[in-house]
């Protein structure tokens, strides 16, 4: 538990407030998009890293509800793909799908969709960890 | 309809689906007969969360409209019921005290698809005549 307290817990908390600030930074001025897919890079790190760890200690025993932090777990995971969503609306993937209500977006709202999705990631994605880390014991 | 604000209601409506759709399961689980009323209506909501996001994506645009007026109707009902007497509700729900417990999302991201569908719809008849 100290190691995730002390190391990955804080690890996501970084990141989580990384993709909101350039979140921000991106709906503000587009070209800041390429710095945040680093972002994106390292939330899919961070996450990876958070579960595998979690995982280890429901698995170590723990008197965590296997059942609600299992849930909270699979919601960080479940909220990456979220992430850079504007990929959906770029031209090409658009012209695969038949549907004509289908989004088509030019690059600069493709940029601001994605910075919309980290800011709400973002806020998530560090409440979910928090509740994972309170219930583990490892905060208030 | 805004393609940008489509695709973001779109992301909030699935991350707030998937919050909801958690605790609705955990809730009605673990303890249905301590709140039955309330339990179900997490449920209810959180089944609303995911079909406003489905119909956003598919282009449903009289569903995300109807449902989207059904979550504000609710999260108001709900809101003013709890603050009425505050025994009504035995444990918390999605919409209780106007979604306080997730930082007023539940009130403000209908306000929000009610405006962007409006707006949408207005500028297509606009366009129409």
């Amino acid at each position: 538990m100290g190691a995730y307290s002390s190391l990955v817990y804080p690890a996501v908390l970084v990141v989580s407030g990384a993709l909101v600030v350039l979140g921000v930074a991106t709906l503000i001025a587009v070209g800041t998009h390429r710095v945040l897919q680093w972002a994106v890079t390292a939330a899919y790190v961070v996450v990876g890293l958070q579960a595998l760890w979690v995982a280890a200690l429901l698995l170590s025993g723990t008197k965590a509800s296997l059942v609600v932090t299992l849930g909270y777990l699979v919601a960080t995971v479940a909220l990456l793909p979220l992430l850079g969503i504007g990929r959906l609306g770029h031209p090409d993937a658009a012209l695969e799908d038949p549907d004509p209500s289908r989004p088509v977006l030019a690059p600069d709202q493709i940029a601001r969709v994605d910075a919309g999705a980290a800011i709400a990631v973002g806020i998530a994605l560090a409440v979910a960890s928090w509740r994972i880390t309170v219930l583990l014991g490892g905060g208030s | 309809m805004n393609p940008v604000a489509r695709i973001v209601l779109i992301v909030v409506y699935s991350i707030l689906g998937l919050a909801a759709t958690g605790r609705a399961t955990v809730q009605i689980i673990e303890s249905f007969s301590e709140a039955p009323l309330a339990y179900t209506l997490s449920a209810i909501s959180a089944a609303l969360y995911v079909l406003i996001a489905v119909a956003l994506w598919r282009g449903w645009e009289t569903v995300a409209l109807v449902g989207s007026s059904l979550e504000l109707f609710g999260v108001l009902v709900v809101g003013t019921l709890g603050v009425v007497d505050s025994t009504l509700w035995p444990d918390e729900t999605v919409w209780t005290g106007y979604g306080s417990g997730y930082g007023w999302v539940p009130v403000l991201l209908p306000l929000a698809a009610l405006y962007f569908l409006v707006k949408g719809r207005q500028r297509r008849a606009a366009a129409n005549r």
